[in-house]
């Protein structure tokens, strides 16, 4: 009994490393030919390329890098502040499922209804457009998540502060924000990683000329580029492993 | 800092960031789907409507997406439950822990890809079992990705989204207290499978209803999976509507935007029953 339950533990966490494993060895292969196994050779030429030659994967992980950035900064800040107010609002079942529709809703779709917009303002095909689009899906993700933070405790410790004589500036320092902090920080990180995996609306409303580390996968298995994909994914795949490591929570959005 | 300033601020960002591209989107699906609006379009018609909702395409397009949903979630929701009883203890701590949430790392391109080198003709798997002489040729190995069953997607699909259904049902055996109820059963005089359907199933299938029904609703607009992994026909709904859409042909724009509508009021009836007001807690 005790080994079945062992093996089952095991096999599960084999099944969930081994797609980390094989993308890692393609990234340093060279001539994977059908029936072998293993790649005829292993090579740094791939990681070569990316590091020190090809200035477009480069650009493209900075371009994703900023773009997150900048929306789960946004994302966070306006999440934070719009939430507390949706909390003690009297009609907050409405907001609320006002604010999933927008989180729910299939991001490409919802971004295809949004180009015409978007074409006439002149911010389709450029970062700030894009970042944007990304804003109207993570600030209501945003807003879901502080949800449970504005409970009853934390209303009562401003009610305490607000009867002490304290005004809503210290207040927001001294007893908002560091009881937040966590949330606050995994709330960024979240967003961060929601944009960071953005696919289908960057590439309607990024247009083809925003180009960020998801396009280029896409693009380099279109065109068969098994290696050069693989790298692109890792690259993709390495800062929320390592958030993992900090902290299990910061990664823990809703996948879809 | 007045009390009516505070209240613009958050009123105003929800407004501009959240209800006027929900209103305007929508919108102009709408009036793009009555011909309202949008080159070609000369006035009100439910031409467009009519066109679509008797194409075989459109309709197939929804129901396989619906089942597609429906077969992922169900696989999950098995899986899960019974990972949660059966090594729940041994995932919750240590190593193993970290683990379990690393399919959250992967997005779903990379899931998909990753699938597609792993599951095709050519891949991974194929090439094991060539070695182990079960198979002659690439063409022995059967069809698992843009496959007729959509294993690809399915795949993929359960990869990202297992640990999510583990994780809940962990944390609703731990807070609903599920090992006190099956011993109160027992010592009611409860067999093992009425303790199961009796008691631990449905306490857990009514605790995790709203996120199942959340998670029908995302697979439901699943995009880039079933771009990568799934076939020409039939299509899932996010994938026909982007390819109507941006297509040359500028006849099949708005039956593209037909199907955003139609997708859009889906999306708000699930929404609708799934968040009832009884269900949002906010405990103030």
């Amino acid at each position: 009994m005790f080994k079945g339950r062992t093996i089952t533990a095991y096999l599960l966490i084999a099944g969930f490393v081994l797609p980390i494993l094989l993308l890692v060895m393609l990234t340093f292969s060279a001539n994977w030919v059908y029936p072998n196994f293993l790649p005829e050779r292993f090579t740094l030429s791939n990681w070569n390329e990316f590091l020190f030659k090809n200035a477009r994967l480069k650009q493209s992980f900075l371009n994703s890098l900023i773009i997150a950035t900048a929306v789960s900064l946004f994302a966070t800040a306006a999440g934070f502040i719009t939430s507390r107010w949706i909390a003690y609002h009297k009609r907050r079942n409405f907001l609320l499922i006002l604010s999933y529709f927008p989180y729910a809703i299939s991001p490409v779709i919802f971004a295809v209804c949004l180009k015409f917009y978007f074409l006439k303002a002149g911010i389709a095909g450029n970062l700030a457009g894009v970042v944007l689009a990304q804003l109207i899906i993570t600030f209501p993700y945003g807003i879901i998540f502080f949800t449970s933070f504005w409970n009853r405790k934390v209303k009562n410790y401003v009610e305490v502060a607000s009867t002490l004589g304290s005004n809503d500036v210290i207040t927001l320092k001294k007893i908002i924000f560091p009881i937040a902090k966590q949330f606050l920080t995994t709330c960024f990180f979240q967003c961060f990683i929601i944009s960071w995996f953005e696919y289908g609306l960057t590439t309607v409303i990024g247009y083809g000329k925003v180009e960020t580390l998801t396009i280029n996968i896409f693009q380099f298995i279109k065109e068969s580029n098994t290696y050069y994909a693989s790298l692109s994914s890792c690259l993709l795949v390495v800062p929320p492993v390592l958030l993992l490591w900090f902290n299990k929570k910061f990664i823990f959005q809703q996948t879809r | 800092m007045t009390s009516r300033f505070k209240n613009i601020i958050p009123f105003s960002m929800l407004v501009i960031l959240a209800i006027i591209p929900l209103v305007l989107g929508i919108g102009y699906a709408v009036s793009y789907s009555f011909g309202l609006t949008g080159v070609l379009n000369n006035g009100f018609t439910l031409a467009h409507w009519q066109t679509a909702l008797s194409n075989k395409d459109v309709l197939m397009s929804f129901g396989y997406s619906i089942l597609l949903s429906f077969v992922s979630i169900v696989l999950c929701v098995g899986a899960a439950a019974f990972l949660a009883f059966y090594i729940g203890d041994k995932l919750q701590s240590g190593r193993l822990s970290y683990f379990l949430y690393l399919p959250m790392a992967f997005p779903a391109l990379v899931a998909a890809f990753f699938f597609f080198q792993f599951l095709s003709n050519g891949g991974f798997l194929s090439r094991f079992f060539f070695q182990l002489g079960f198979i002659k040729t690439i063409d022995d190995f059967p069809n698992l990705v843009n496959d007729k069953y959509s294993i690809g997607i399915l795949a993929a699909q359960f990869f990202l989204t297992l640990p999510v259904f583990v994780l809940l049902n962990l944390s609703i055996i731990k807070n609903e207290n599920i090992a006190a109820l099956k011993t109160l059963g027992a010592s009611l005089g409860a067999k093992r499978s009425q303790i199961l359907f009796r008691v631990t199933l449905p306490v857990m299938l009514k605790k995790s209803f709203p996120t199942v029904v959340l998670f029908f609703i995302f697979k439901l607009g699943t995009y880039e999976i079933p771009l990568l992994l799934g076939r020409s026909s039939p299509e899932v709904i996010s994938v026909i509507t982007v390819r109507k859409m941006q297509r040359y042909n500028l006849l099949d724009i708005p039956q593209g935007y037909v199907i955003a509508v139609l997708y859009a009021m889906l999306v708000f009836v699930l929404l609708t029953l799934s968040l009832k007001p009884s269900k949002i807690n906010m405990n103030v």
